[in-house]
């Protein structure tokens, strides 16, 4: 019978090895905790980008969410004006509906219905289809054919099936394919490519379109710097796609098939030398040298003036933020830094991250956000200095830290000074207002 | 076109209400979900979500669970994080989820029962009904469940059923309420918790301040010849202060019905010259008079406005967008069920 929060430390984790994490860390084996801390990851649509916000990625679309009433409440939540609620229409299914499906009959009407209601017509319907749909088989692509040759626009669908979250094409994967489904075909421009992954842009300051301007690429396009759809359509003459995020990789094996553009994938790590590796190892693959001495000056220098300011600090790492939780830990403690706690989805692609947190620091307390017994969390009940991520914010009132879960995307160099730039600039405030 | 909407965004659903009604009596809440559901609930419907700690948990449902019934595993999970929380009831809400796949919930509760040893109750929402249809049903099953023995009645006690931020927009809201009320008050749900649902034969009489109460109130007058009235005995102050200008216009209110309702007595107070109630939930009977109106979709209220010749309408401001042809005065009164919005926040 537990009286406490689950944890376990980062060197029994490690001798376990990756076969036999235990059952608390494992989300489909228990009840899920949806504390505050876990919103924006644990249910697509709550907080953050879910499906719903990422579907409307494409410039001038809209969406039409095809579900129970409950699937679509926490959309008021966008429906501020001049944000996306002018963009979310609504068929709200009865009782009847979701267990007959009736309801597919009436979704060109639908569909049809949004482009009358609006000044010009959309540049495509979205539609968003919950786990009803999931259970009863729906072949929406048939649906949307059909919705696409009564409206006179493209019309794709968007799968926000929870139900398959763990599964081979979870939600956000499946979204990621839906936003680049409206790109068609176009002669190729050798000195184009793409950035995939994030539904916002990488920071302004990013060296990585500065290393890729300096190798002779002059247009690098993001989705979110698409300012209209025409801008989105050139993303289709790409020489190449850069994946930043393992979630587009689906959409990026799918724009290779459909539009012949290949992709190469980078990691967004925060071990400053594992950083230069990659670049070197991109750079070899794209035929570039890349000159990243300044960038790596700054970023080095960046956490060499945070150290010598505040010493050897101890921070609690949580997993709502920009990062893999495990690397952004072990960059910590190569960098000279303590974590005793990191909260975390443990799986296939972090557990050497959790080997070398063992390494490093062997009584680190790894939990899960989501297990019911992190609702006998006591707020600081594992000493740290300060925090990294909003979620480890919430079992850390009071503390000094960063959220780190910013709609700009911290990727390489610069991310890894903006992070060091940001907890300087928190700690200071938490030393003032002490 | 039937469950269409161009302007507004859907209210709060059953499986909100249910939540809302129950979230404050220390039982183990599990949401019958793959996560959505949950995540809607906690981060969007229910506001104390973030100032108060409640063992409200997604069962997380997987398609192989929903394909297969894996009933087993889900009361395992329930079982075991019933030894952490050890709460003293546990509550299976649903989804749309378990009404696709007619999940057997009187199945689950027995075996929930008896591997537990505490009451397990089942709310079998759907998520396309409003919530106060699903707190309606908690609140029933709560006090039939709870408040079984008989006590001699205390003449200060007086019992409120159907109090929830969704319905007052406000996490004070059972202070407020109890505050405004003669006698002991019991705001269950709000500010009272289980150990008084049990005591609630002891009430003297129960008031009933939204329409998701009613069904208790009744089951409660059965058990033990309890009485129950309607009355909403607190509106905030800049509200209220707003009545007095609209003596001589034609007023329309939109809200819960209850509280429309008893706004309509004060209006009518000040001298208003008619007033009218228009609402998208449940309504009751008695308080129904010739010119108030139920709303189907998200033309009715511009079209009850029209048709009542409204010189004002009282309604939360997300209404203003299917109200754009009106050009009268419009009264902020903020419904959290419809827009999320409190009036801490207004």
């Amino acid at each position: 019978m537990a009286e406490q929060y689950y944890f376990i430390t980062a060197s029994e984790l490690a001798q376990r090895g990756q076969t036999q994490i235990p059952d608390e860390l494992i989300g489909n084996k228990h009840l899920i905790y949806s504390s505050p801390a876990t919103l924006a990851f644990n249910s697509p649509g709550a907080q953050g980008f879910g499906v719903k916000r990422a579907g409307l990625a494409v410039p001038d679309s809209v969406m039409l969410l095809v579900a129970p009433r409950c699937c679509g409440r926490n959309t008021s939540a966008l429906a501020a004006p001049g944000n996306l609620g002018e963009r979310f229409f609504y068929l709200l299914l009865d009782d009847t509906d979701i267990v007959t499906g009736r309801h597919l009959v009436r979704i060109p009407e639908a569909v049809c219905e949004v482009c009358r209601s609006m000044a010009a017509p959309p540049s495509a319907v979205m539609i968003c289809i919950t786990c009803v749909d999931a259970l009863l088989g729906t072949d929406m692509e048939r649906v949307c054919r059909k919705c696409t040759e009564q409206a006179g626009v493209p019309v794709e669908p968007c799968y926000m099936y929870a139900l398959t979250r763990e599964g081979r094409l979870p939600p956000m994967v499946q979204v990621r394919k839906s936003v680049y489904s409206l790109l068609k075909p176009l002669p190729k421009r050798s000195d184009a490519v793409n950035i995939l992954g994030f539904f916002t842009a990488l920071r302004e300051d990013c060296e990585l379109r500065f290393l890729l301007r300096d190798a002779g690429v002059k247009e690098i396009r993001e989705l979110a710097s698409c300012t209209d759809f025409n801008a989105y359509l050139q993303m289709a003459e790409a020489n190449f796609n850069i994946v930043l995020n393992q979630e587009a990789r689906y959409a990026a094996a799918d724009l290779e098939k459909r539009l012949g553009i290949p992709s190469v994938e980078l990691t967004r790590l925060y071990q400053i030398d594992k950083v230069r590796r990659q670049y070197q190892l991109f750079g070899a693959a794209i035929g570039a040298e890349f000159d990243d001495a300044k960038y790596y000056d700054e970023a080095a220098e960046a956490v060499e003036t945070f150290k010598k300011h505040h010493g050897k600090i101890s921070f609690s790492v949580g997993e709502w933020l920009n990062g893999d939780p495990f690397e952004l830990a072990v960059a910590l403690l190569r960098y000279g830094f303590d974590v005793p706690e990191v909260f975390g989805t443990v799986g296939e692609g972090n557990f050497v991250w959790v080997k070398k947190i063992a390494q490093l620091s062997p009584g680190t307390r790894i939990s899960s956000n989501l297990s019911p017994t992190m609702m006998l969390y006591k707020d600081n009940e594992c000493h740290c200095d300060a925090f990294i991520g909003k979620d480890a914010a919430f079992y850390h009132p009071g503390i000094p830290g960063i959220n780190w879960n910013g709609e700009e995307q911290p990727f390489g160099y610069a991310g890894i000074k903006a992070l060091f730039s940001g907890l300087d600039e928190a700690l200071r405030a938490g030393r003032e207002n002490k | 076109m039937k469950g269409f909407l161009k302007q507004l965004s859907p209210f709060a659903p059953d499986n909100s209400g249910v939540v809302s009604a129950l979230f404050e009596l220390g039982g183990l809440i599990a949401i019958c979900d793959a996560g959505g559901c949950t995540g809607n609930v906690c981060g969007f419907d229910e506001p104390r979500w973030f100032t108060m700690r409640s063992a409200v948990f997604s069962t997380g449902m997987r398609d192989m669970d929903a394909i297969l019934g894996r009933d087993k595993l889900l009361v395992e999970k329930i079982v075991s994080a019933q030894n952490s929380v050890k709460a003293p009831f546990i509550v299976l809400v649903g989804t749309p989820v378990p009404a696709v796949i007619a999940t057997d919930f009187k199945a689950l509760r027995r075996m929930t029962e008896k591997q537990t040893g505490v009451p397990v109750l089942t709310v079998e929402s759907t998520g396309v009904n409003y919530y106060d249809k699903g707190a309606s049903k908690a609140y029933e099953m709560l006090f039939d469940t709870f408040a079984v023995e008989k006590l001699p009645v205390d003449q200060e006690s007086v019992g409120v059923i159907g109090a929830t931020p969704l319905d007052f927009s406000s996490c004070c809201a059972g202070r407020y309420i109890g505050e405004a009320v003669k006698g002991k008050a019991h705001v269950y749900g709000m500010g009272s918790g289980l150990e008084e649902i049990k005591r609630a034969s002891a009430n003297k009489i129960n008031l009933v301040v939204s329409p998701s109460g009613i069904a208790a109130a009744k089951l409660l007058e059965k058990r033990f010849g309890t009485p129950w009235q309607i009355d909403v005995p607190y509106f905030p102050e800049e509200l209220l202060a707003a009545l007095p200008a609209l003596e001589g216009k034609r007023v329309l209110v939109i809200h819960q019905q209850f509280a429309a309702s008893a706004l309509r007595k004060k209006l009518i107070a000040c001298r208003a010259a008619d007033v009218a109630v228009g609402t998208f939930f449940m309504t009751e009977k008695s308080l129904f008079m010739a010119q108030d109106r139920i709303f189907k979709e998200e033309d009715d209220p511009a079209a009850a406005a029209k048709e009542f010749n409204a010189d004002v309408v009282i309604a939360d401001r997300h209404f203003k967008k299917v109200l754009r042809d009106f050009k009268g005065t419009f009264i902020d009164f903020p419904h959290f069920a419809v827009s999320g919005r409190l009036w801490e926040a207004k």
